[in-house]
């Protein structure tokens, strides 16, 4: 990290050959062209640079800091080029695959979140990727599934808690 | 908004789906609630875990190049930390300029001295900054203060009184924030008055202590200059300058709406 404040080479690489590949995937996923994801992982390594005083380690991760900044960046751009007021994301029905976890993957943040997710009934999983990924409201949800818009907004918060949950008892020592 | 009002949304608000609208009245609301805004972080930290879950596609091989490039443009070219002083000294005259609007009847025959002191406390502020300056080259190389990071406000007199005054404040998400709050047209023939006290608050209630005035000069003119390296003034936009008795003297708003 030190690296890259003084924008040192190696450093950039060394971050880049860690993170860019979800983050070109997350562009690929939401944005829907790799000339939007290469944009969109430019402007995350530039946003980080640019950030990176106000990166704080004991507030949270480098890897979510960075993932912050491109889904944020992501949904931005959503909103700016449809000129509306929530993001019309491109919705893939697909819920990442959980059973995948085991196949050959260098990124340990993949593993963790692949592991997160596991934690989460199924229910719980499609709503959160139909959020996160299909960028559909609570509202939208709710409507779609015939279900009250409170329960939408109680799972899904009951969902994030449950993700960040699995993901601490995975950092802390057995 | 209310806290609990403010907490149902941040899930939504965590996975970028929530409305504009709400998005906004949130997002100004985390600028001074700790408490909702450590809730948003876990959120947004919980989100950002979802984010790695996707089957990686590879990225084309000349990415990296471009991304290293571009972060090099990005730190231009060594030693331009001058420009900092330059939007510095820049802010400042606007600042003058600002307040000399408002001041009329408080700054009639005094605006040359006025100017004087303005540019010695330009140079205190320049000093001032050295630090800051030292610390952004190390971490930010070359960085400017942008436009939309500096705000200015006027202070006026309270139940009648005298003198007014006027405000910067940089309150940025990156950079160490700072405040410049210059005073004029106060009583330096009521010594019980002293030592002045400059606060900051937000719409919550809660204040920062910015300094004390403990001297004016003959114009009733004094200024105070603070940096806040751990803490950030977005949100704060109140200030007021109080008396030894515990009277709000001058007040005024800082406008932190980017742009004006």
């Amino acid at each position: 990290m030190e690296g890259l404040l003084a924008g040192n080479d190696d450093a950039v690489r060394t971050l880049y050959a860690r993170y860019a590949r979800p983050i070109f995937t997350l562009g690929l996923r939401l944005l829907g062209s790799p000339e939007a994801a290469e944009e969109l992982t430019q402007d995350v390594f530039l946003a980080a640079w640019r950030k990176a005083a106000h990166f704080d380690p004991a507030r949270g991760r480098l890897s979510t800091w960075l993932m912050t900044i491109a889904h944020n960046l992501a949904v931005d751009r959503l909103r700016r080029e449809t000129g509306v007021r929530r993001p019309h994301l491109v919705f893939v029905d697909e819920v990442p695959d959980v059973a995948g976890a085991d196949e050959d993957e260098h990124v340990l943040e993949r593993d963790a979140a692949v592991r997160a997710l596991a934690s989460l009934s199924e229910a719980e999983r499609r709503l959160l990727a139909r959020a996160y990924f299909g960028g559909l409201t609570a509202r939208e949800i709710a409507e779609a599934d015939g279900i009250p818009l409170g329960t939408v907004k109680t799972r899904l918060r009951t969902a994030l808690i449950k993700v960040r949950r699995a993901n601490q008892d995975k950092e802390r020592p057995a | 908004m209310t806290c609990p009002e403010v907490r149902e949304l941040l899930p939504e608000h965590a996975v970028g789906v929530l409305p504009a609208p709400e998005r906004e009245a949130v997002e100004r609301h985390l600028r001074w609630c700790a408490g909702c805004r450590k809730e948003a972080a876990e959120l947004a930290q919980a989100a950002a875990i979802v984010g790695f879950a996707l089957p990686p596609a590879p990225a084309p091989e000349r990415l990296a190049d471009r991304v290293v490039e571009a972060v090099h443009a990005a730190i231009g070219p060594r030693g331009s930390g001058r420009r900092l002083r330059t939007a510095a000294a820049g802010a400042i005259a606007a600042l003058v300029a600002v307040a000399g609007l408002g001041w009329g009847a408080v700054m009639a025959g005094r605006a040359e001295r006025f100017a004087e002191r303005a540019a010695r406390a330009e140079q205190r502020q320049a000093e001032a900054l050295a630090e800051f300056r030292r610390v952004l080259d190390r971490v930010v190389p070359g960085t400017d203060i942008p436009q939309q990071e500096t705000f200015l406000g006027q202070l006026g007199p309270v139940h009648g009184g005298l003198g007014g005054g006027a405000v910067l404040q940089l309150a940025s998400p990156t950079r160490i924030d700072l405040v410049i709050v210059m005073v004029s047209g106060l009583r330096p023939e009521a010594p019980d008055a002293l030592p002045y006290r400059v606060r900051l608050a937000n719409a919550a209630g809660e204040t920062i202590r910015v300094g004390r005035i403990t001297e004016l000069d003959a114009d009733g003119a004094a200024d105070v200059i603070r940096q806040f390296p751990n803490r950030e003034l977005a949100g704060f936009t109140e200030v007021t300058v109080v008396d030894a008795q515990g009277e709000v003297v001058l007040a005024g708003s800082i406008d932190q709406v980017p742009g004006n």
